[in-house]
């Protein structure tokens, strides 16, 4: 015991002292709040505000009412464009056509033809077109049931079914997107926070030849192994504990209930994500550890390491295209612990026998590895590799 | 004591080329036996690649023999490897440091993983440290320690503990003539003490001024033992140097 004790503080030792990896260990951290917090803003802003658009309208003379409720809808005459913008809108080139007869027509009470040509593939004019559109029906709504009411008819006549929707989801899940977004950082975190102590322990020390003098040393592998998993796997803990609580604190600075969303990380909500992330962080660095003891050199190790770096990216994306999910992905280490991360964020009751299954898989794979790696680093291929 | 009997060891035998043809083994120890006594200084020499270091990275225990054994007080360094190191202090090929911690932690961590403890550990480390004097670096951390130092500080950790056998694989490579000398001396105070260190080197004049009994190790094989004087007469040369070359140079080597 007294053997595993010094080696986790030696490794410990070094791991904090190595500003670099602890630098790289915390940025997700403080990316991640960061990131969220940018992006809910950009969604509610899109969501919310209704900004100036500017149309191109030829013939505007001859429908003054018209003009004035696309105004009302901020959606303006392209010949007051601000200098500033009028190149943006000149390429967006959003026109429409009023033909002269338009006074006429009206009172004819016959159909109108206005002419509306925008590029629609262009994301840019979604929005746009859209309230353009929806304006405009508006307009002509409101004048047709004006029609039917002074020749005393119901307007109600006219909708022959109303289709009353209720949306089963519960409210927490109109904030799916910062939470998905969550999840996957928190498994980024994981995954990533560990990764460069991870690659020190075992790559970095081997090229620096500290690893033969330590394998002759009169300590089993496992110990050896064990104690640098525990070391990375603390600092990658420690990553996705930070950030966790930055992400909280972020959050509570947006204004979700702009877009009727809400999202809060209570107690209960944090701690079994702790639960949930705690044993994936000691998987992603005992799968650090084994590439990076496999790897010839600290590059090698850096480049391979990386790519796993992708599997906590993959899944929870992957999984989003499957739509029939087959039962073993619930029992999955990453699959496992997203699925039930998901259930978490959407407010659903979760499995806790579930979750403690995934949890034990996960630690047992981990073990399975530690018991691997302990088996290579006694093998004689090892030891031909340090010269 | 360390004793070494009849050590066979070959490289790359086992796998199986491309086509499916046995690759050739690279024979690095050829039936290789020597003794190395308590309370004596046993030097091995033998050109690149004649085996030593195999030789050693099997008494640590990290490559098995094909054949034979090695024992370090009787303890089999294959089949028990852990006791067997614990009795062994070991100043390897290639050494490196850590280079976040002091030399002090460093000393500390291999005296931690040889289970001393508490007040026992902390004499033991202050101990090594006045011997090789070297409380002025103690608590500097290792980046940018020169090769002297650092061959202190490998030198402190590897015998912290007290070992009743010690291994050098080529200590003084790259030393200067002060650093040598603490190194001379602090292995002749560790022989009168009744312990018995193995080491190999390259230079000659060491050899003969330290080793109170030289192995010649030629291609996996023991060539050629005694005391330096000894190998002189062996050879009918008056310095050890050319005596080395005379018996290597021979192929079935002279016998001891």
């Amino acid at each position: 015991m007294s053997q595993f004790k010094a080696l986790l503080t030696k490794e410990l030792k070094e791991a904090f002292r190595d500003k670099r990896a602890m630098m790289m260990a915390m940025m997700m951290a403080v990316m991640a709040p960061v990131m969220i917090f940018a992006m809910s803003k950009v969604m509610i802003k899109e969501a919310v505000e209704t900004p100036a658009i500017y149309l191109k309208i030829s013939g505007a003379v001859y429908a003054p009412k018209l003009i004035k409720a696309l105004n009302d809808e901020n959606i303006l005459l392209f010949t007051d464009v601000p200098t500033d913008k009028k190149t943006i809108w000149d390429e967006r080139n959003l026109t429409l056509t009023i033909p002269p007869s338009f006074n006429q027509q009206m009172l004819d009470g016959k159909t109108i033809d206005l002419y509306f040509s925008a590029d629609y593939s262009e994301k840019a004019n979604l929005s746009p077109v859209r309230r353009i559109r929806h304006t405009i029906t508006n307009y002509a709504r409101a004048i047709g049931y004006k029609r039917l009411l002074v020749r005393g008819i119901d307007v109600r006549l006219l909708q022959v079914i109303k289709v009353i929707e209720q949306d089963t989801s519960l409210p927490n899940s109109n904030a799916m997107i910062i939470s998905m977004m969550l999840g996957l950082y928190l498994l980024m975190a994981a995954f990533m926070s560990g990764l460069p102590v991870a690659i020190d322990a075992s790559a970095g020390e081997r090229e620096r030849n500290v690893l033969e003098m330590l394998l002759c040393q009169p300590v089993s592998t496992v110990k050896i192994v064990s104690a640098k998993l525990c070391c990375a796997s603390l600092i990658a803990s420690i990553g996705v504990l930070l950030t966790l609580s930055l992400t909280t604190f972020s959050v509570s600075f947006i204004d979700l209930t702009k877009i009727g969303a809400s999202f809060s990380l209570d107690a209960f909500t944090i701690l079994a994500l702790i639960l949930l992330l705690l044993p994936i962080c000691f998987f992603a660095s005992a799968l650090q550890l084994f590439v990076a003891f496999q790897s010839k050199n600290f590059k090698e190790a850096q480049s391979m390491v990386s790519m796993i770096i992708m599997l906590p990216a993959m899944v929870p994306v992957v999984m989003m295209f499957v739509d029939d999910k087959p039962k073993w992905l619930d029992w999955l280490p990453i699959s496992g612990q997203s699925l039930i991360m998901e259930d978490l964020f959407k407010g659903l009751p979760v499995s806790w026998s579930l979750m403690a299954f995934t949890g034990l898989v996960t630690i047992s794979m981990t073990v399975l590895l530690v018991l691997l790696m302990a088996k290579k680093l006694r093998s004689e291929t090892v030891v031909l590799a340090l010269s | 004591m360390i004793e070494v009997n009849n050590l066979h060891k070959s490289f790359g035998g086992a796998k199986k080329g491309f086509f499916g043809k046995k690759a050739n083994p690279v024979i690095a120890l050829d039936g290789l036996s020597f003794t190395a006594n308590d309370g004596e200084i046993t030097g091995i020499l033998g050109p690149n690649g004649a085996g030593k270091t195999t030789c050693l990275r099997t008494l640590y225990g990290l490559l098995k023999a094909d054949e034979g054994s090695a024992t370090i007080d009787g303890i089999d360094a294959v089949k028990h490897p852990l006791q067997a190191r614990a009795r062994l202090g070991i100043f390897p090929d290639k050494f490196g440091l850590y280079e976040r911690l002091t030399a002090y932690e460093q000393i500390d961590y291999f005296a931690s993983i040889h289970g001393l403890q508490g007040h026992a550990k902390h004499q033991a480390i202050e101990a090594v440290i006045n011997d090789l004097e070297m409380t002025e670096l103690a608590h500097r951390k290792t980046l940018g320690f020169s090769q002297g130092q650092r061959m202190k500080v490998t030198l402190a950790q590897a015998l912290v503990h007290q070992p009743k056998n010690f291994v050098l694989d080529e200590p003084t490579r790259g030393l200067d003539v002060m650093s040598t000398r603490v190194l001379r001396n602090y292995l002749a105070r560790f022989k009168e003490k009744g312990h018995c260190i193995l080491f190999s080197s390259h230079v000659m004049q060491e050899v003969a001024a330290l080793c109170d009994r030289v192995i010649i190790i030629s291609n996996g094989k023991l060539a050629a033992q005694g005391t330096p004087q000894e190998l002189c007469e062996l050879a009918g040369e008056t310095n050890l140097e050319e005596a080395f070359v005379k018996i290597i140079g021979s192929d079935e080597g002279v016998a001891a």
